[in-house]
């Protein structure tokens, strides 16, 4: 087996969950590994993990400190020279998804991203066409950079040893990291580490039974019920544009929602989705979630139908408004 | 890098030579032949007028968002797509190949729920009583030939689509046209009773030109403006349409049916209602049928009525088990050279379906629409050679001379009446179209002084339903939103469709599945219903029934008035425009629709 | 300040397509590829506006797409994308699918940015979208800066201000926040995810404008000669079809009791 690199960074000081993950399939692969972290606190972050390793690398100081393309990118280049190893895995965070292609660049070396599986032998499992079909590859050029996406390994358990060696690392940036925008806390509706979450569809701001539509109704459920269940949101193309088009619909609603086609493919454990109507492009959003039930007037639905565990054929005002009273 | 690229532009005119609206087989036609000409090398190279010393300037414009989202497949004979590509190989074509058997099927109704005349029906029984000697299985009966005038041996079977976005990518490769799709036309540019040209939907440019090339099929927006303005030649009208409706459809595994294999049928699902199957290559087969004017029901459905159809035992032992990979609609103008325009005037030329190239005796249009656009192409290339103004004069001397000379003239007129017959009842439709097509024209059934027009449910389904329960149809239909013809047809014995997902699927989901309908946010809807109070006092509602799409739809507000209309299911085939009984829908430029490059 | 802006973007199917793969002799393609309808990639969409958006407020600022892709489908288009805003096309005949390898691409697009006449590094703006809708790897944009010896980079990019000369940015990152950062100047690399402005409305007057540079472009376009190191075993659509059990006719009460028992579990 050729030699393994697990490369990480910090988050306020700390691994990130992504990292521990990456850790654990290094650990699955069963072959000798070093460790190596950059980021604020990077040296006491890769000695908390480094039993096992063979050795461990950190780069840190106040400008590795923040998430930049040109520091991130010199410094993961030189832990990666600094350790030798042929093989790299990362944590498919932004951070690394950013500075990791153009490393492999300088390095002369490949990258591979998205990256949801890997055997012994190196064959990397990964999705093409926004998540509609899966493939199985290898390479041959080295350094190989595997990037692999978060939430999909098991977490290593973390494992104190040696200290890190620490490398210095010098660069020079014409770009500083001024600050991170949150939305407000009230309206803070993506949440990747919950359990749960809540697709919402157009269907939620057509005709109901009445003639009328009920958009703000709608809304004020939808969101009621996120917060209640500290549930992420995410929604369906149609319904995030109609947002945009600056119609009185859903106005918390932003392209960070959106799930399938060109949006995001989160992972959660369980899934929702309400007044969704459509097809497999639709439901690449949701390729991820373990557990999947839908409401929908229409009991032929393609975005619910052998795609979900349980189908609800039922007006979905009607069944969140009952849901409210009992959360 | 140079800073020229202009950053905004106003809506100035623009000034062509020649300017074409829709792009289909007619147009194919006319951009092969007519940029091939402007190619051939001469002493005295073709010039534009507009910008002298470049070639002509010629620009096409197409509704929909691709130039490959064409709704129809096609069996033809190919005699003109032939001489245009005489070295044609449809393995150059997707979905493309040779037609290599035909049959001729007569379906037989399983269900007993279609309205059959009594005589049909009698021959019904009598086909059944002798199955065995007839050769009937899985009641239908393969005619023992198929009449001269309707095979289609030694031709092609394409998806238009594909076929279209060969021709187009080959024609703008030469530089000499631009084909501009997602970009609809709102009008003729009129201008003391000539055409200068055209005006475009999205920002009202005017595109100047010496030549209006109109091509853009049986509901397009200009051709109807330039009727509007001009009228009929005399004695010509429109009065016959059909919609029809398709599915490409996966075959399943089971299925052994060869490539080239055509069936056309007929009896089923309702006796005016013709069919079709074609097998592409790759396991792939077009099936749909045609659901025409003269069919007199006041609830007729295409979509209900297509998904009966896949389910006759004849077709269903091959389909079964198949899924849908695109499906869809459009009109067809069958008035054919009855329903033929003023194929030119000052500054305008018309080919194509509008032009009343179809002939529906043979059951042919796509192959005459490009031979009317390779006769206007070279009548064009004469006309630049010959220094000769674009003027009535010179295009009827060269283009319209051209086509009265040719054989989709001839053949036109041996079609003419072969469909009278239909107006006055099914049978005496076949007999009419038999009579017309064995005897080359010379005989056909005259036309009865009042054509057959939808009727109300109550004089449809007479002897088959009660006033009562037509009206408990009624009221249920609106209360629930409805369209009616579901109701009416469960209660004549249609079986309920049982969807599978795959193939059998709601209408909804087949407008997802088949190829997704897209309309777009900066247009207005472009379906308008002019008079509300037409609408109030309509009985039928023929525009609910028949839209191909569920896009006009039982207003929740009204049940009983002006229809709601959602232009995101709007598949654009227009079959509103001529079920309004009162002319009561206004069908504009927009671009979106389906899009499918399967059909 | 006029900025040179180069976007990067290929084509996609049309996103409402289903998809399937095959084996084809020259690696994974999809079936029918030549047959689905094509789009400019999205994102590669939301960059080319976001660029329109900002040459409008630069006087003198140009547009450059880069575009590697079959150039008969490139063509096809272009014929709806040049109506929405001005640019210019520096075509790259080339492979349509999602399976080539993302650094020979980033090579290919490279070295056609590099040969840009004029080109001015202290103007220079690479626009792409963040990952493609086909290969979906969210690395060529990166590399492609890397060959152009660009390091300031960035990636999923939803806005871009200037503030008096420097370059604002705001970023994705996890959670649905954002990080902003403050580039004192170009060149710099941006590979936008959706941004905040609508797709624009067809203007027929621009895409003629377009079209005048760019049909001789399309039609003297070379082959982009692309290398690839990777090998593929299997590409398969995943198992999807699932048991669903179907709830009909059940008061919402119920049906909400039910999942609210399931959401605690």
């Amino acid at each position: 087996m050729e030699k393994v690199l697990v490369l990480m960074h910090t988050v306020e000081g700390a691994l990130p969950p992504a990292a521990l993950e990456t850790l654990g399939l290094a650990q699955a692969l069963g072959a000798a590994f070093d460790g190596a972290v950059v980021g604020a606190g990077a040296g006491a972050a890769a000695q908390s993990v480094s039993g096992g390793a063979a050795q461990v690398f950190a780069v840190e100081g106040d400008a590795f400190a923040q998430s930049r393309y040109a520091t991130d990118a010199a410094a993961c280049q030189a832990l990666i020279q600094a350790s030798g190893a042929q093989v790299v895995l990362a944590p498919g965070t932004m951070r690394f998804a950013r500075a990791l292609p153009g490393v492999a660049a300088r390095l002369n070396g490949a990258v591979e991203t998205h990256v949801v599986g890997l055997d012994e032998s190196l064959n990397v499992r990964r999705w093409y066409y926004r998540q509609r079909m899966e493939a199985t590859l290898a390479r041959t050029a080295r350094p190989w950079i595997i990037v692999v996406e978060p939430g999909s390994q098991p977490a290593a358990a973390a494992q104190a040893g040696a200290a890190a060696q620490t490398v210095a690392v010098s660069v020079e940036t014409r770009t500083e990291v001024t600050g991170v925008v949150s939305p407000p806390a009230d309206q803070q509706t993506i949440r990747p580490d919950a359990p749960l979450l809540l697709v919402a569809g157009a269907g939620w701001t057509k005709k109901q039974k009445d003639g009328a539509t009920h958009t703000d109704e709608g809304g004020n459920l939808i969101l009621n019920f996120v917060q209640r269940t500290q549930s992420s949101l995410g929604s369906s193309k149609s319904l995030v544009d109609l947002s945009g088009e600056g119609q009185a619909v859903l106005p918390f609603l932003t392209h960070l929602h959106q799930v399938g086609q060109t949006g995001s493919t989160p992972r959660h454990r369980k899934g929702l989705a309400t007044c969704c109507h459509g097809e497999e492009p639709h439901v690449v959003g949701w390729r991820f979630i373990s557990e999947r039930r839908a409401v929908n007037l229409d009991a032929a639905c393609g975005w619910a139908r052998g795609k979900a565990d349980v189908l609800y054929v039922a007006d979905a005002f009607e069944v969140m408004r009952e849901l409210e009273k009992l959360l | 890098m140079n800073p020229d690229t202009p950053l905004s532009i106003d809506a100035k005119p623009l000034d062509a030579d020649i300017v074409c609206t829709g792009f289909g087989p007619a147009m194919g036609g006319f951009l092969t032949t007519l940029t091939r000409g402007l190619q051939e090398i001469s002493e005295t190279p073709i010039e534009s007028r507009a910008m002298p010393g470049l070639p002509p300037q010629v620009i096409c414009y197409e509704r929909a968002d691709d130039i490959a989202f064409g709704v129809s497949g096609v069996v033809t004979r190919a005699r003109a797509i032939k001489d245009s590509f005489p070295e044609l190989n449809p393995e150059e074509i997707p979905m493309s190949t040779r037609v290599k058997e035909e049959k001729l099927v007569y379906l037989l109704d399983p269900h007993g729920a279609s309205r059959r005349p009594a005589l049909m029906k009698l021959g019904d029984q009598v086909f059944r009583a002798v199955s065995g000697l007839l050769g009937l299985e899985h009641d239908g009966f393969e005619l023992p030939y198929c009449p001269d005038f309707l095979h289609k041996k030694d031709g092609f079977i394409f998806s238009l689509g594909q076929f279209n976005q060969w021709v187009g990518q080959q024609v703008m490769m030469t530089g000499l046209a631009q084909i501009w799709p997602s970009t609809p036309v709102a009008a003729p540019l009129m201008e003391d009773g000539k055409v200068a040209g055209v005006v475009l939907a999205a920002d009202g440019t005017e595109v100047r030109a010496s030549l209006t090339v109109v091509g853009d099929g049986p509901v397009g927006q200009v051709s109807r403006k330039l009727d509007e303005q001009l009228g009929m030649p005399e004695g010509h009208r429109r009065d016959e349409w059909a919609v029809g409706m398709k599915m490409v459809v996966e075959l399943p595994d089971h299925c052994e049916l060869p490539e080239g294999l055509v069936f056309h049928t007929l009896g089923y699902p309702e006796p005016e209602i013709f069919g079709f199957f074609y097998v592409h290559p790759g396991r792939v087969a077009s099936v749909g049928i045609f659901v025409p004017s003269w069919l007199e029901s006041p609830v007729r459905t295409a979509y209900r009525y297509l998904q009966h159809f896949v389910q006759h035992p004849y077709l269903w032992r091959y389909l079964k088990g198949g899924r849908m990979r695109s499906w869809g609609a459009k009109s067809l103008l069958e008035s054919g050279r009855r329903g033929e325009p003023f194929l030119a005037g000052d500054g305008f030329a018309r080919i194509g379906e509008n032009s009343g190239s179809t002939n529906v005796l043979t059951g042919s249009g796509v192959d005459e629409a490009w031979l009317t656009g390779t006769q206007l192409a070279e009548a064009v290339l004469e006309i630049y050679r010959e220094g000769l103004p674009f003027t009535k004069e010179s295009l009827e001397a060269k283009y319209v001379a051209r086509r009265r000379a040719s054989w989709l003239e001839r053949e036109s007129k041996v079609a003419e009446n072969a469909r009278n017959g239909f107006q006055r009842g099914v049978l005496q439709g076949f007999l009419g179209m038999g009579l017309a097509g064995l005897t080359g024209g010379g005989f056909f059934m005259p036309r009865p002084k009042h054509d057959a027009e939808p009727r109300k449910p109550e004089e449809f389904y007479v002897g088959r339903l009660s006033r009562s329960e037509i009206e408990r149809a009624k009221a249920r239909a609106e209360r629930e939103g409805k369209p009616l013809h579901d109701q009416l047809m469960d209660l004549c014995g249609w079986p309920a469709i049982e969807y599978d997902g795959q193939l059998l699927v709601s209408h909804q989901d087949a407008l997802l599945m088949g190829g997704k309908v897209q309309a777009s946010g900066e247009f207005p809807n472009h379906v308008v219903f002019r008079q509300s109070q037409v609408c109030r006092t309509c009985e039928t509602h023929l525009c609910v029934e028949i839209c191909s799409g569920e896009a006009i739809h039982v207003s929740a507000e009204d049940p009983a008035g002006v229809p709601g209309f959602d232009r995101e299911k709007c598949v654009h085939c227009g079959a509103c425009l001529w079920n309004c009984p009162e002319a009561n829908i206004e069908f504009t430029a927009a671009p979106g629709g389906l899009h499918s490059a399967e059909n | 300040m006029p900025y040179q802006i180069v976007v990067c973007g290929g084509l996609a199917p049309d996103p409402l397509q289903t998809l399937e793969p095959v084996t084809t002799p020259t690696g994974p393609g999809l079936k029918n590829e030549m047959m689905l309808p094509a789009v400019f990639d999205p994102w590669a969409s939301h960059a080319l506006y976001e660029a329109a958006n900002l040459a409008k407020q630069h006087a003198g600022s140009t547009i450059k797409v880069v575009s590697l892709a079959p150039k008969a489908k490139l063509q096809q288009v272009m014929m709806t994308v040049a109506q929405k805003v001005p640019f210019e096309l520096v075509p790259l005949d080339g492979p349509i699918g999602g399976f080539t390898d993302a650094a020979s691409v980033a090579a290919a697009l490279a070295e056609a940015i590099a040969a840009i006449p004029g080109l001015d590094h202290s103007q220079l703006l690479v626009f792409g979208g963040w990952e493609s809708a086909t290969r979906g790897a969210g690395a060529v944009m990166q590399m492609v800066g890397e060959k152009l010896g660009i390091t300031e980079q960035f990636l999923a990019v939803d806005e871009l201000q200037i503030d008096g000369g420097a370059l604002v940015i705001k970023e994705r990152i996890e959670g649905g926040r954002h990080q902003v950062s403050r580039c004192s100047a170009p060149p710099a690399v941006l590979a936008w995810a959706t941004g905040n402005l609508p797709e624009p409305a067809n203007h027929p007057q621009t895409g003629m404008a377009n079209m005048r540079a760019m049909m001789p472009a399309l039609q003297k376009a070379k082959p982009a000669s692309l290398t690839t190191a990777l090998t593929f075993a299997q590409v398969a659509l995943p198992a999807v079809t699932r048991e669903t059990r179907i709830v009909k006719d059940v008061p919402a009460a119920d049906i909400a009791r039910e999942i609210a028992e399931w959401i605690k579990q």
